[in-house]
Parts: structure tokens; C-alpha cells; sequence
């Protein structure tokens, strides 16, 4: 197994949630396919901190950090619906046009 | 405190002194006014008192009372104040014009407390003029004169007063601007930077002659529209006529004075070449002056414009004076400077005094009024008389003084000019006819005698006229040394004069 | 007393002072006494300085051609430059001295008579005692510039006078036109001493005498100093063309008349010019101009005098004529006959005048067509009045006689042709003096209205009169015996023995023209005047135009009153100048341009600069409106782009 081989797998999923999240109409899909973009780059940075510094450690606590992180932009991001929900009652992103010009 | 600046800033401490008294109280106002002046006045008669006129320097002034402070260090600007020959008798003709105007101010009614805050103001201007010695300082209390000025005009004249006011602000800033580009222009020229008048009288030796001139044009733009030569002279029949009395006497005893004073003290110390260069065109302007000033005052219905109009005509032969560079010219016309103060002085305050009574100014108003009023005739008929030159009278000797110093060069010019006298005794000869000979117009057969403030004001300057008048020395013995040393100061420059 | 000479003027000045400001105005006031007191006072001290100097007793000082010469300083300048206050005292000042002092005092005590009931007869003994100071200053100064001070003086105290009754149109007028004609002449005395001082840098005579003699002074400045003092003494001494003032200021006073426009300060003109003698005996073509002025004057003004009805303009006539005669005098170098004339005609003149006050204060008018017959009511005035008018006609042995002929002499020897003039003249004055004498005293009254009431004067007027008639008689025959008027008044002209460019005439001639002369003008004037007035009617209308010429004063009056009217033309224009062009154009005009480009830069200022300013404001509006319709407010549409973007960067980046 080499690097590159974990690096294609990230670049899938980076594109699989891209994909989704210019795709998906509900709001709750695309925090779900932003989650997996944080994931391609937890694993590209698990990749890079295992073969190009095997001796350090920056990758794999980064990693953590960002998977702290993931977990509290959910929380926002779910409150964030909840409370558009209530106001506008859909939560499909199209109809979040409250900044249109 | 020096001497020079008491009389300086006197008048404004009794200024500040009455803003700070209550408007109601018009009286003690009045009373400090006067004191106030009163006290400048004597306190200019101690400087005469110490004033020796044969001490004079040997190529430049030699001043006396010289005060000298540093001011702003950076720009060489020095709190410099001086007299001699040439300004000593000039502040006395301010304090005593200031005073006796200020008796005669009691007749002001209006807005009392703010009128004399301004006369006094006033008054420190005109003295400052003629103590500093330092062009900044010069400029400073030159333009201190004009703000007064304009109130004065502005707030207690005439049916058109603030017309009046206006033009006069206007045309005398016109000249100031120029006269302070060629301040600054001096300033740069000499090294180092300086603005003290005698170093500059020293330092013009190194000048081109057309730098020379240019500044001269300069300074002669801010000193002809004050004297007034022609043909800056028009603001002045307007500023008379709309001015109160009392102001008209300042502006035609002491106002006009500083232009004449300034060509002599800055035109002609500091930039002889610019001045000779002046010299043909100086007597063509005085020649103007005094025929042409005598021909508009004789077309003049009313008494105050055609006294107005006579102060041009007797300016001119101060300016005649001044073409003649020599002892002689110098002389006559610093002493035609004073005698037209006194006189006009006078003839001003007569004419307001008729003003007050008549309400109008028109000379064919009036007729027979000799017998009617005959003090009141006797003192104009003397005042007339010494306004039209005539011996045994102050107006005389200055006037042929200034003819005589002329003569020696510019015949043509000067024997033209004598054609003035004639114009000049023409129309003041015919006010008199009108005004008070022939037959008694009953329409003034309640005209009042002059009463006793007016005669209080106008009797010195009557008694003055006839002392002048008879013993001329008192005015040269002060002048003379001082104006031989200045005259003689560039001898070889005006050789062509001699 | 000569010594103490400088009070003779210094009194009458410090009593005029003291009339004036001291004592009660009215007619009762006793300030005349204190007038007259101080006149007999200067006239003693003159008197005896006269003779003294006549009767040689005050030798002249060694080598000089004064008595006294004696000087303090009055202004002193510049490099050494003076006036003196001072008095010379030669022979033709002491003589005025006399003059003056004598003709003031009795017209002072004459005044007490003529003016008994004004209302200001303080007033006018104070301006009476002025000019009488003013004029003995003229007299004796030793500096012509005080000479000119004192002159200016006499002028405005003769405007005075003439102006005394100013209630009047007539006088104020008058007083006016006096003041002012003669200021014309002094324009040229002012010219004239400009000119002098420009050459030789002092006014005072004797310096100036020995600065001419020693040529300092070359002859075109000697000639145009000369000219100038002459329009000057024109001026004053009412000669052609500026005589025009002499008649109107008839509107004064008769006193005053007699003692200021006769007697003294008209002669002020010929004293003028023989105080500067020196200066035209050097300069021939200014002589020669005084001369000529002096003779056409003494002619044309007697002409004038012919056809003339009011008693005081005949008068004044009569004196511009004799005054002439002195010009004319001094002109052909008959310096001591010019004086000596100047002298006896004061006598007369005075008398005359005073004699024509008499009569007029007593018919009240100053027609003679309304007198006639006076003979009888007024024995003292007619009597003394015909001592005069036979001495001014030149009735032989008389005082004008003496000095008439010293004059016609001296024109004689220097050109007959202006002695021919001269001797038609006298007939002239023979004719209209006589004429004057008998419309007045002689024939049938013409106004019995008038005369019934006529009346002598008090003895205060006749006294004067008689002391004046007894002058007229022998003065001339006293100072013309043994020369002494000569010796005391002469000027030595160096080489003038060559200037007689005239003959010598035989004995008998010139005596012989003027006794025939002076016959003639009284027969005509008998012939005319001493009956019916049907004859000389009868030549008036048939010669009108001529005869109104004459009282059209040949229309030089209407010449000065054009001049007059011009120059308030010129003034009107001067002024209409100066508020119009001057003001208007280049003050006003000025300030209207400045406002013009005041307007224009606020246009400027508005439209382009601050136009400019809002413009950027509107641009960035304008454009966010348009960029707004990219904004759709869709969030993937966002990350669209933001991916995008980093796409392509990242592609840029990569592919470096």
C-alpha cells in the first residue's frame, strides 16, 4: 500500500462530497457531504504524517482536531437549520434566499 | 512699561476696560473714553518732553525710546518700537485728533459702549503705525486700523454706511496685500532674513535696481490707496460723507497720514532707486491731485464731500513735497501732513456740527447764516481760510514749503499746480457766500450757537491753526534735523533732483 | 523811534485782536476809541520817522540805501535755509509808513461819523485795525515772503470789509469776487517767488539786491520773476485785464473804500514792484510789460470813468487810472515819480472818497443823476471835494500836479508816444472829475426830494476832510521843493543814460499840454454837466454802442465771468470723471468684473468640481445595481463557485 494509493481513495471521497454537497436540495445532506470532505482530508493528512513524517505526530493531532471541530460546525449547523426551519418551514437550500441581490 | 508702548496700548486698556462696563452706563463710558484719550494725549507730551530732535544718526535714523523684544525668533520678528523727527509730531496730531474727536463722540447716541471700544482700538492702531519699526509689526497694526474702520463707518454712519464701509475695507485690503508681498519680498532679500526697518535701510545697497522698483510698485499700491493719490482716492468722498463726524475727522487727520508717513519711512528709506525711478511719475500724480481734486471738491453741493474732496487736493501737495527729495520739500510736506490734520480736523467737525443742527449738508441749503450764528461762522470762516493756504495761518507754510522744495526741479509740474490755490480759494470762498453771507434764510431761524462740547473740540485746533499759523518753527524745529539726515541719506542717487 | 520801528505794525495787530475779542458789540461801543488811540499812536511814531528821514536828520547807513535794516529768524531749515521776520526801512517805506498811518487815522475818525449806528461797529474798527496792520507789515518787511504774507493778509481783510454788510447780495458777492481776482494775480506773485528762490535761496531784499547785482540772477529768470510779480501786482492793484475787482468792491464801506481802494492797499502792486526794482532794472522786456500794463490801464479805465453815474464806480475808475500812471511810472524808470505819485494821490483820492461817503451818507444813494445842487446844503464836503477835484485834473501847482508831471516827464524822455497817451489820459481825468464835481454839487437838484433832506456831515467826517484838502494843496508843492521827496526816494539804474532813448523836449512843451489838457476836460465837462444834462444825453444816445462799451468795461467782465463759467464747466466734467469714469469704471467696475468671475468659478464649481465629486457617488451606485443581479442568495451556487475557483488555481498552480 502506498501513499498514493490512500491519497486516491481521498481524493473520492473529496469528490463524492462535493458532489453532494452542490448537489443535494436538503440542507441536512449537504452537512453530511461536507462531513465527508473533512474526512478526505483527515485521511490525507493520516497519509501524508505516516509516510512522509513517520516520526511526528502533527498530522494525526490536527486530525483530531478537525474531527472536534466537524463535530461542533454539526451542532451549529443542525441549530442553524432548526432555527430556519421554524422560520421558513423547509430546509431545502434552495429556498434560503434571504441574501438574494 | 516704556514710554512708547503705554501711548501704544493705553487706549486699549481703557477699551477693554469699558467692555467690561454695562451698556446702560453710557456716561461713565463716555468719561473713561475721554480720560482715556486724554491720558495718551499727555502721555504723548512727555515723549515730547524727552525728545531731543537734534539727536539724529549719521546714515540712518537714529531712533529714540527704542524699545526692541524678540517676538517670534524663528522668523527674526522683533517687537521694535522708535520715534524721531519724522513720526514724533505725527502721534501728537493722533492723541490730540483722538481726543478732541472723543470729546466731540459725546454726541453719539447709539450703541455708545461698542463705538468707543472700536475708536480706542483704533486710536492703538494709528499710534502703533507710526512707533513700529519693525515691518511686521507695521503691517499688524496697519491692518489693525481697517477693522475698527469698518465698524465705525459701518454701524454709526450715513444713510449709505455699509456700502461706504464695504469699499473702503475693500480698496485699503486691495493696497495691504500688496504692500505684504513686498514686505515678504524684503524680508527674503536681505540676509539675514529680516524685517527690521533700519537693517533693511541698510541692506538696499546690494538690491538690483528692478527689484528695487517692483517692490516699491508694491508697497506704493498699499500707500497711495491710504493717502489717496490718484486714482485710488475714490473710497474717500464716500467713507467721509458716510462716516460719523468724529470718525471723519480720524480718517482725514490720522488715516491718511500713514500713507505719506510710509512713503517716506519704507518707499523712500528702503528703496531709494525704486522711489527715483518714481520720481516723474509722482509729480504728474501730485499735479493730478491738486488741480483735479481742487476741480471735483469746487463741483461738490455738499459742504462734506467738497471738504472731502479738498483733502486730495491737500494731499497732492504733500506728494509735491515728496517729489522734491531735498530738506525743503521733506519738510513742507510733513508739516502740510500735520497742518492738514488740524485744519481738516476742524473743518470736519464744523460741518458736523451744522449736520447736527440742520440735518442736511447741502451749501445752497443755508444763506446769511453769519449773522445768525456769529461764532460758529467766525471759527469756519478761520478754518477756511487756513484750508485755502492763506499766510499767517497753518495751511500756509506747509503748502509753500512743499511748492518751493518742488520748484527746484520739476518747474512745468509745480507752476501748473499753483493753479490749485486758485480753485481752492474759488470753492471754499464760495461755501462761505452761500452758506453764510447774503441774506438770512428764515428757514434756520432756529438754528443754535455752537455749544460748548463742539466748541471745546474745535477751539485747540482753531488756536493751533493760528499758532502754526504765526510761529512755524515749533513743527520744523522738530522735524528739521531729522528730515536734513534723511533727505541727505542717499545724496548720490538723487543727484538729478538737485 | 526808528529803532522801535516793528511796533508800528504790532500795535494795530494786538488791538485788532483785542476789539475783537474784548469789549461790547453794538453801537455804543467804546472799543473805536481804543482803535484810534492806537493809530494816532503808529501815526506819531510814522510821522516823525518820516521827517526825519525826509529832512535828512536819520542819515541812510554807511553805504547802503536803507535806514534800517534789522532781522530775527522766523523759519530756519535744511541746509541753511531762512526766513527772517524783519523791516528795511528805506525812503519809499517810510514814506508809506506815513501814508498808511495817516489816511487809517482819519478814516477811523471818519468812521466814527459814517458808521454811528451799526450794529457791528466793533467789528469793524477790529478789521479795520487788521488791514491797517497787515498792511504797515507789507510796508516795512525786509523778506518777500512775509511782504506776500502780509499781502495775502491786506486781501482778506479787503474781503472782509468789502463783505462787511454781508446780509446784502451785493457785498457778499463783491467780497468774493475781489478775493478771488486778485488770488489770480498772486498766482503770478507765487510763480514768481518760486522762480526767485530756485536761483538765489533767500527772499530777504537786501540780499537779493546784492545777489542781482552780482548777476546771480540770468535775464530770462529776471524777466519771468519780473512778470510774475507783475500779474500779481495786476491782481492787487486792479490793473488791466484783472481791474474788474476794484469797481464791484464799491459795494463796501465808503471809508473802507477810501482807505483800502484807494488810498492803500491797491498801491500795494506798485510797491510791490519798487521793492524789486533791482529785478526788472535787469530785466528790460519786464519793464517794458509794467509800462505798458500801467499806461492802457490809466487810459482804458478812463474811459471807462466817462460814461459811469454812481459816484463811487467814477471813483474807482479814477484809481485804477491813477494807478496806472504809477505802473506807467515805475515802467519808464520814473521810480521817484511813481512814488511820488503813489503819494499825493493817496492824499486826494482818500479825500475824494471820503468827500463821496460825505454825500452819500447824507442823500443816501450813489447816483449822481440824483444829486445836483449840493453846493448849498453841504458848503464843507463841496469845498473840499473841489480842492481834490482840481488837484487830480491837474490844476497847476496843486499836489497832482507836481507828481502828474514827474510821471508824464519820465514817459516823455523814454518814449513820446506813451507821453502823447499819457497827456490824453490827464484830459481824460480832467474831463470826468469835473464831470463828477458838477452832477454832484453844481447846477439845479435833480432829486428835490433828496436834497431837500441833504445834509452836512458831523464835524468827525468833515475834519478829516479838511486835514486831507490842506494835503492835497501843498503836500506836493512841499515835498517836490528842493528835491526832498527826490532825494529821499530815488533808485540809481546803472547806465540808464543810454535807455533815454526819447528827446528832450523844449520847456515849455510838456507844462504847456497839460495846463491845456486840464482846461479842456473842464470846459467840456462845464459844457455838459454844470447845466442841462440835454446835451450830453444827446451825445450818449447818439454813441451808444460806444457808450455801452464803456460800461460793459469793455466786456472784460463778461470774458472773467465765462472764465468762470468754464471752469465750473471743467469742475462739473472733473467730477463727472471721477464718480463716473474713475468710481464707476475702474473702482465699481472692478468690483462688478471681480463679481463676474466670482459668478463664473461658482458655475464652475457647481457643474464640474462638485459634478465631478457626485458623479464617482452615482457610478458606484449605478454599478452595484448592476453587479446585485449576480447575488441569488443560493449558498451552493456560492460553493460552486468557490470551487471553481479552486479548481482552477489549483490547475494554475499545478500545471507551472
Amino acid at each position: 500500500m502506498s501513499l498514493s494509493h490512500y491519497l486516491v481513495v481521498s481524493a473520492a471521497l473529496f469528490l463524492i462530497g462535493l458532489f453532494g454537497a452542490l448537489t443535494r436540495r436538503n440542507t441536512i445532506g449537504i452537512l453530511m457531504s461536507i462531513e465527508l470532505i473533512f474526512n478526505a482530508a483527515n485521511l490525507n493528512l493520516v497519509a501524508f504524517n505516516r509516510y512522509l513524517h513517520f516520526d511526528a505526530l502533527h498530522g494525526n493531532v490536527i486530525t483530531l482536531f478537525v474531527m472536534g471541530i466537524a463535530a461542533a460546525e454539526a451542532v451549529v449547523g443542525l441549530a442553524l437549520l432548526m432555527a430556519i426551519y421554524r422560520n421558513l418551514n423547509t430546509i431545502y437550500a434552495e429556498d434560503f434566499n434571504l441574501l438574494k441581490g | 512699561m516704556e514710554l512708547l508702548s503705554t501711548i501704544t496700548f493705553l487706549p486699549l486698556l481703557g477699551g477693554l476696560v469699558i467692555l467690561c462696563v454695562p451698556k446702560e452706563k453710557v456716561g461713565l463710558i463716555r468719561g473713561l473714553a475721554i480720560f482715556t484719550t486724554a491720558a495718551t494725549f499727555a502721555a504723548s507730551l512727555f515723549l515730547l518732553g524727552g525728545f531731543d530732535p537734534n539727536l539724529v544718526g549719521e546714515s540712518i535714523p537714529k531712533l529714540q525710546y527704542v524699545e526692541q523684544l524678540n517676538w517670534i525668533p524663528s522668523l527674526g520678528v522683533h517687537y521694535f518700537m522708535g520715534v524721531d523727527g519724522l513720526s514724533v509730531p505725527i502721534i501728537l496730531l493722533t492723541t490730540l485728533l483722538s481726543f478732541l474727536a472723543a470729546i466731540y463722540s459725546i454726541g453719539i447716541e447709539t450703541r455708545v459702549k461698542e463705538f468707543f471700544f472700536w475708536y480706542l482700538l483704533l486710536e492703538v492702531g494709528m499710534i502703533g503705525v507710526f512707533c513700529a519699526m519693525d515691518l511686521f509689526l507695521f503691517y499688524l497694526f496697519w491692518e489693525l486700523t481697517l477693522v475698527p474702520m469698518y465698524f465705525l463707518i459701518g454701524v454709526w454712519g450715513g444713510p449709505k454706511k455699509e456700502f461706504a464701509a464695504i469699499k473702503f475695507f475693500l480698496f485699503t485690503l486691495f493696497g495691504s496685500v500688496f504692500m505684504l508681498l513686498g514686505i515678504l519680498a524684503l524680508y527674503f532679500a536681505s540676509t539675514p532674513h529680516t524685517f527690521n526697518m533700519l537693517e533693511l535701510m541698510q541692506a538696499n545697497g546690494s538690491w538690483s535696481r528692478s527689484f528695487q522698483i517692483v517692490v516699491f510698485i508694491a508697497f506704493y499700491l498699499g500707500l497711495a490707496v491710504k493717502i489717496p493719490a490718484f486714482p485710488f482716492h475714490t473710497w474717500l468722498p464716500l467713507a467721509h460723507v458716510e462716516a460719523p463726524t468724529p470718525v471723519s475727522v480720524i480718517l482725514a487727520g490720522v488715516l491718511l497720514k500713514m500713507g505719506v508717513y510710509g512713503l517716506i519711512r519704507i518707499s523712500y528709506s528702503i528703496l531709494p532707486a525704486g522711489y527715483e525711478w518714481f520720481l516723474p511719475y509722482l509729480i504728474i500724480i501730485a499735479f493730478i491731485n491738486i488741480v483735479y481734486g481742487a476741480l471735483c471738491a469746487m463741483a461738490q453741493t455738499d459742504m462734506k464731500k467738497m471738504v472731502a474732496y479738498s483733502s486730495v487736493n491737500h494731499m497732492g501737495y504733500c506728494l509735491l513735497g515728496l517729489a522734491a527729495v531735498s530738506t525743503t520739500g521733506f519738510n513742507g510736506a510733513i508739516f502740510q501732513m500735520i497742518t492738514h490734520g488740524i485744519i481738516t480736523g476742524a473743518l470736519f467737525l464744523l460741518v458736523g456740527v451744522l449736520y447736527d443742527r440742520a440735518h442736511t449738508r447741502d451749501i445752497t441749503a443755508f444763506g446769511g447764516l453769519g449773522a445768525k450764528l456769529p461764532v460758529y461762522s467766525g471759527i469756519m470762516a478761520l478754518t477756511c481760510f487756513a484750508s485755502l493756504g492763506l499766510p499767517g495761518l497753518a495751511g500756509f507754510v506747509g503748502e509753500f514749503m512743499c511748492f518751493l522744495g518742488a520748484f527746484a526741479y520739476w518747474k512745468f509740474w509745480t507752476t501748473l499746480s499753483v493753479a490749485g490755490i486758485l480753485i481752492t480759494a474759488a470753492f471754499f470762498l464760495r461755501m462761505m457766500q452761500k452758506v453764510f453771507l447774503g441774506p438770512f434764510n428764515e428757514k434756520w431761524k432756529d438754528l443754535p450757537e455752537i455749544n460748548l462740547r463742539e466748541l471745546i473740540a474745535v477751539g485747540p485746533l482753531a488756536v493751533l491753526t493760528v499758532l502754526f499759523g504765526v510761529w512755524p518753527q515749533l513743527i520744523l524745529g522738530l522735524t528739521d534735523p531729522t528730515v536734513k539726515m534723511i533727505s541727505n541719506m542717499y545724496e548720490h542717487m538723487f543727484q538729478l533732483v538737485r | 523811534m526808528l529803532e522801535h520801528v516793528y511796533w508800528i505794525p504790532l500795535i494795530p495787530l494786538f488791538t485788532s485782536v483785542v476789539i475783537l475779542f474784548g469789549g461790547k458789540e453794538g453801537k455804543d461801543s467804546k472799543m473805536p476809541y481804543l482803535g484810534i488811540a492806537a493809530m494816532a499812536w503808529c501815526f506819531l511814531q510814522s510821522s516823525v520817522i518820516f521827517f526825519q528821514t525826509l529832512t535828512g536828520r536819520i542819515p541812510l547807513l554807511e553805504g547802503k540805501e536803507y535806514f534800517l535794516y534789522e532781522r530775527i529768524p522766523w523759519l530756519s531749515w535744511g541746509p541753511n535755509l531762512k526766513v527772517h521776520l524783519g523791516v528795511l526801512i528805506d525812503g519809499p517805506a517810510a514814506t508809506l509808513l506815513f501814508v498808511v498811518t495817516l489816511v487809517s487815522l482819519l478814516v477811523q475818525i471818519y468812521s466814527l461819523g459814517y458808521m454811528y449806528d451799526d450794529k457791528r461797529k466793533k467789528r469793524y474798527y477790529a478789521f479795520l485795525s487788521f488791514f491797517t496792520a497787515a498792511m504797515l507789515g507789507l510796508v516795512v518787511s525786509s523778506s518777500l515772503l512775509i511782504l506776500f504774507a502780509a499781502w495775502e493778509l491786506v486781501g482778506v481783510s479787503s474781503y472782509l470789509l468789502i463783505g462787511f454788510w454781508f446780509e446784502k447780495p451785493g457785498p457778499a458777492y463783491a467780497a468774493k469776487k475781489a478775493f478771488i481776482t486778485t488770488k489770480l494775480g498772486d498766482c503770478g506773485f507765487y510763480f514768481g517767488l518760486l522762480l526767485l528762490f530756485s536761483y538765489t535761496g533767500t527772499f530777504d531784499l537786501v540780499m537779493l539786491k546784492s545777489h542781482v547785482a552780482q548777476g546771480l540772477l540770468p535775464l530770462e529768470a529776471a524777466t519771468a520773476i519780473g512778470i510774475g510779480f507783475l500779474i500779481g501786482a495786476i491782481g492787487k492793484s486792479a490793473q488791466m485785464p484783472l481791474f474788474i475787482w476794484l469797481p464791484d468792491a464799491m459795494e463796501g464801506p465808503t471809508p473802507v473804500s477810501a482807505l483800502i481802494h484807494a488810498a492803500t492797499m491797491v498801491v500795494a502792486g506798485i510797491y510791490l514792484v519798487a521793492r524789486v526794482y533791482f529785478i526788472y532794472t535787469s530785466a528790460p522786456l519786464a519793464l517794458g510789460a509794467v509800462a505798458w500794463v500801467g499806461l492802457f490801464t490809466a487810459f482804458l479805465a478812463a474811459t471807462m470813468a466817462v460814461t459811469a453815474y454812481d459816484i463811487k464806480k467814477v471813483l474807482a475808475y479814477s484809481t485804477i487810472s491813477q494807478l496806472g500812471y504809477m505802473m506807467l511810472g515805475l515802467g519808464v524808470y520814473g521810480y521817484t515819480s511813481a512814488l511820488f505819485h503813489l503819494t499825493t494821490h493817496a492824499f486826494f483820492k482818500a479825500l475824494l472818497f471820503l468827500g463821496a461817503g460825505s454825500v452819500i451818507h447824507s442823500v443816501h444813494t450813489n447816483d449822481m443823476r440824483e444829486m445836483g445842487g449840493l453846493i448849498k446844503r453841504m458848503p464843507a464836503t463841496a469845498t473840499t471835494m473841489g480842492i481834490a477835484t482840481l488837484t487830480i485834473a491837474g490844476m497847476p501847482l496843486l499836489s497832482g500836479w507836481w507828481s502828474k508831471e514827474a510821471v508824464l516827464h519820465a514817459a516823455y524822455s523814454h518814449n513820446w508816444g506813451m507821453w502823447l497817451l499819457g497827456v490824453l489820459t490827464a484830459g481824460l481825468t480832467s474831463f470826468y472829475m469835473c464831470r463828477l464835481f458838477f452832477l454832484t454839487f453844481i447846477g439845479e437838484p435833480r432829486d428835490p426830494h433828496k436834497h431837500q433832506h441833504a445834509h452836512e456831515s458831523p464835524a468827525t467826517m468833515t475834519g478829516p476832510l479838511w486835514v486831507l484838502a490842506m494835503l492835497s494843496l501843498f503836500a506836493g508843492g512841499l515835498l517836490h521843493y528842493n528835491g526832498l521827496f527826490e532825494h529821499l526816494v530815488h533808485f540809481e539804474v546803472v547806465g540808464h543814460g543810454e535807455h533815454a532813448g526819447g528827446s528832450h523836449a523844449p520847456a515849455f512843451l510838456l507844462p504847456g499840454a497839460a495846463i491845456f489838457v486840464f482846461l479842456l476836460g473842464l470846459g467840456f465837462a462845464y459844457r455838459l454837466y454844470a447845466g442841462s444834462l440835454k446835451t450830453a444825453q444827446g451825445l450818449r444816445d447818439r454813441f451808444e454802442w460806444a457808450a455801452d462799451t464803456l460800461e460793459r468795461r469793455y466786456y472784460f467782465d463778461d470774458f472773467f465771468l465765462w472764465l468762470v463759467s468754464l471752469s465750473d464747466k471743467l469742475a462739473a466734467a472733473c467730477f463727472w470723471i471721477d464718480s463716473r469714469v474713475v468710481d464707476a469704471i475702474f473702482v465699481d467696475g472692478w468690483a462688478l468684473v471681480v463679481r463676474a468671475v466670482a459668478a463664473a468659478s461658482d458655475f464652475f464649481d457647481d457643474y464640474f468640481v462638485d459634478g465631478a465629486v457626485d458623479g464617482m457617488g452615482t457610478l458606484t451606485q449605478d454599478a452595484g445595481w448592476g453587479l446585485r443581479k449576480l447575488v441569488r442568495g443560493q449558498v451552493q451556487e456560492y460553493l460552486l463557485y468557490v470551487s471553481l475557483a479552486v479548481a482552477v488555481f489549483a490547475t494554475f498552480l499545478i500545471s507551472r
